[in-house]
């Protein structure tokens, strides 16, 4: 009975996973490969003849954003950690969470209105003086949707990197402080180095999270090249071209398994 | 003393937010003198070694360096290197790369380095484990690393925060030696913050009791065992026997009366007696006399002869320990032999061993104010 009330009390758990996930997922991918009744590669080559330029536009941008989530993240994480002005440590601990609660299709609608030609930052800097009105352009482009994916990933990184940096033990930043480093030296050799595990984990989740998103892109970026998420999103409901939709994805997969196995060999050397 | 004093703390006051740890503290530590600062816990000892690092500001009071105020400046800037209580080694380089690290910020060649590192690594006794990270080297190596990585810098002074409280108790004893050997070798002004009574004695050249945030007694080790200037460092040095008597003192001649838990006494101290009436008589189990209350014995001056009867024996290595009750407390007892328990008994105290004060107006003088304390040596000797 014992024995068998192990298995029992997982089975719910195990059958959701497996009808919900596993099952779709099989279905996409077995999708992926199949070709007017028959299995082949003809989905992938019309991807690849289709969408190069957008597959690589995406792993550019994604991988952009999540170095510069990466970079702001050690920023923040390192001043609340090292930061000596008090209000300025308080205030900014306050502040860097909020876009964490603000959904992305909102964080696209914003910096339409921010971004755009005529928007809020060309408005601002052209009051200021410091733009000529006649060269204002529009960054509603690659721009807009790397500001938004930074802009909404960097509270995520900031959050788990901060954590890490607060349970450091005190003593080996001070220990650098007695023997004369600067704050920033500080910072490059003795903290980020203490925290790399929860940075990455935090960077390839971003990367995984900003690969999957289709509302930026649209908003932000509706014209080529552009991103995967929304050549699915574009097969799907003018096409109903559910092969090509699923090679997509399955490339999509391909390039987060890519950032996943980084991951997985930076942390089995640390654990070594 | 005072004038050449190397490092001088004048008036410091310092605390967390609301809280004042430190009162007045005023303290002269001569050149190459290794100095402990003891205590329980919480009684600000680990606060006055950051404050003299500079990990925390003083609010009141200077801070001097060889005549110059040091007072304000960062801990970079005081010639001074700290071991941390969990050494705080770097465990992402390795035990060489720790030890170099001082080095490199103040702009070192690569070459120089590595021949300062391989000098601390020979001192240290660290040879052919400077390609180790942290986690891979004992407690000791540990240890070590951490202190190779202060002295590398070559330190004015240097600050240990209770340097051996991670170590096995064996390794322990002989990490005290090889501390006190090194910093006699090398000259250098050393304060080191601890809460072992022994450590510190063994280790210093002088003391400095702190309590609740206040210097209790200053001196030599022998001078603090021998003469404690309170109860609370004569608890603390290890007096945790302690009976109430009521006595009549004038100058070094204490009258002591005959009562239910004692018989009559007159000693002539060596010091001046506290003042007549009800005193706080502690000693230590050592070097008393204990015998059984039949035996007679030829009676001579002193002494405090203590009447009560055995509760407990046990043996603890050396001598037999005795818990003797008197009256409402009880005492403990080392000797030779062992008397059964029910046994009435008298404990002889020679003046020698004897330390009087004042009973304190609030609360019974039995209670000792150490004992209830975790990390009293006290405790830890009691439990030993």
């Amino acid at each position: 009975m014992a024995r068998l009330l192990g298995p029992l009390l997982v089975s719910p758990a195990l059958i959701v996973i497996l009808l919900l996930f596993m099952v779709p997922l099989t279905a996409s991918v077995i999708g992926a490969f199949e070709v007017e009744g028959a299995y082949g590669l003809g989905n992938f080559t019309k991807a690849y003849d289709f969408y190069t330029q957008d597959i690589v536009f995406t792993a550019v941008i994604v991988g952009l954003s999540t170095v510069l989530t990466g970079l702001l993240a050690i920023a923040i994480g390192g001043y609340l950690t090292l930061g000596e002005n008090r209000a300025a440590v308080a205030i900014l601990r306050w502040l860097y969470r909020w876009p964490m609660f603000i959904p992305f299709i909102v964080v696209g609608q914003v910096l339409r209105t921010f971004l755009a030609k005529s928007g809020l930052l060309n408005s601002t800097l052209v009051a200021f003086g410091l733009l000529d009105p006649l060269t204002a352009t529009s960054y509603l482009d690659w721009r807009g949707v790397v500001v938004a994916f930074v802009w909404k990933q960097t509270p995520f990184v900031a959050l788990m990197v901060s954590g890490a940096m607060a349970s450091l033990d005190r003593g080996t930043i001070e220990a650098a402080r007695n023997l004369g480093a600067s704050r920033l030296r500080i910072l490059v050799e003795i903290v980020v180095p203490q925290v790399t595990t929860t940075l990455l984990v935090g960077l390839v989740l971003s990367f995984v999270t900003m690969m999957g998103v289709l509302s930026v892109p649209l908003m932000i970026n509706a014209q080529a090249p552009t991103m995967i998420t929304a050549d699915i999103a574009f097969r799907l409901s003018t096409y109903r071209d559910y092969g090509v939709a699923n090679a997509l994805g399955l490339i999509s997969l391909a390039i987060s398994a890519v950032a996943a196995w980084f991951y997985l060999r930076v942390n089995m050397r640390q654990g070594r | 003393m005072s004038d050449d004093a190397y490092l001088s703390l004048k008036d410091i006051d310092a605390g967390y937010g609301r809280t004042r740890v430190l009162e007045g503290i005023d303290l002269m530590i001569g050149k190459g003198e290794f100095v402990a600062l003891l205590g329980a816990s919480g009684c600000g000892k680990t606060t006055l070694l950051r404050t003299i690092a500079g990990f925390a500001l003083p609010s009141a009071g200077s801070i001097r360096v060889g005549g110059r105020d040091v007072t304000r400046l960062p801990p970079d800037k005081r010639g001074m290197a700290m071991v941390f209580q969990s050494y705080a080694l770097w465990p992402h380089m390795t035990a060489a790369r720790n030890i170099g690290y001082g080095l490199r910020l103040k702009g070192w060649r690569r070459e120089a380095i590595a021949a300062r590192v391989a000098e601390m690594e020979a001192l240290l006794g660290l040879g052919g484990l400077g390609g180790r990270k942290p986690s891979e080297l004992s407690g000791g190596q540990r240890q070590r690393v951490a202190l190779g990585r202060a002295l590398a810098v070559d330190p004015d002074i240097l600050l240990l925060d209770e340097p051996l409280s991670n170590l096995d108790a064996r390794i322990r004893l002989t990490v005290r030696h090889e501390i006190r050997a090194l910093q006699q070798r090398l000259g250098i002004t050393t304060i080191h913050v601890t809460h072992d009574r022994e450590e510190a004695m063994v280790m210093a050249d002088r003391i400095v009791i702190l309590d609740k945030g206040r210097i209790a007694q200053l001196g030599t080790p022998e001078a603090i065992y021998t003469r404690p200037a309170s109860a609370f460092v004569a608890a603390f040095m290890g007096a945790e026997n302690v009976v109430p008597l009521d006595a009549a003192c004038s100058g070094h001649r204490v009258d002591i009366a005959a009562g239910p838990l004692n018989r009559a006494a007159g000693l002539m101290l060596d010091r001046p007696a506290p003042p007549s009436g009800r005193l706080e008589a502690r000693f230590r189990s050592e070097r008393l006399e204990l015998r059984r209350l039949d035996v007679q014995s030829a009676a001579d001056g002193g002494a405090i002869e203590l009447i009560g009867r055995v509760e407990a024996v046990v043996y603890p290595g050396g001598e037999w320990r005795h818990t003797v009750r008197i009256g409402d407390g009880s005492v403990l007892v080392d000797c030779p032999e062992a008397l059964p328990p029910g046994s009435d008994v008298l404990v002889r105290v020679p003046a020698s061993g004897l330390f009087l004060f004042a009973a304190p107006a609030d609360g019974p003088a039995g209670a000792s104010p150490s004992a209830a304390d975790e990390n009293s040596p006290a405790r830890e000797r009691l439990t030993a």
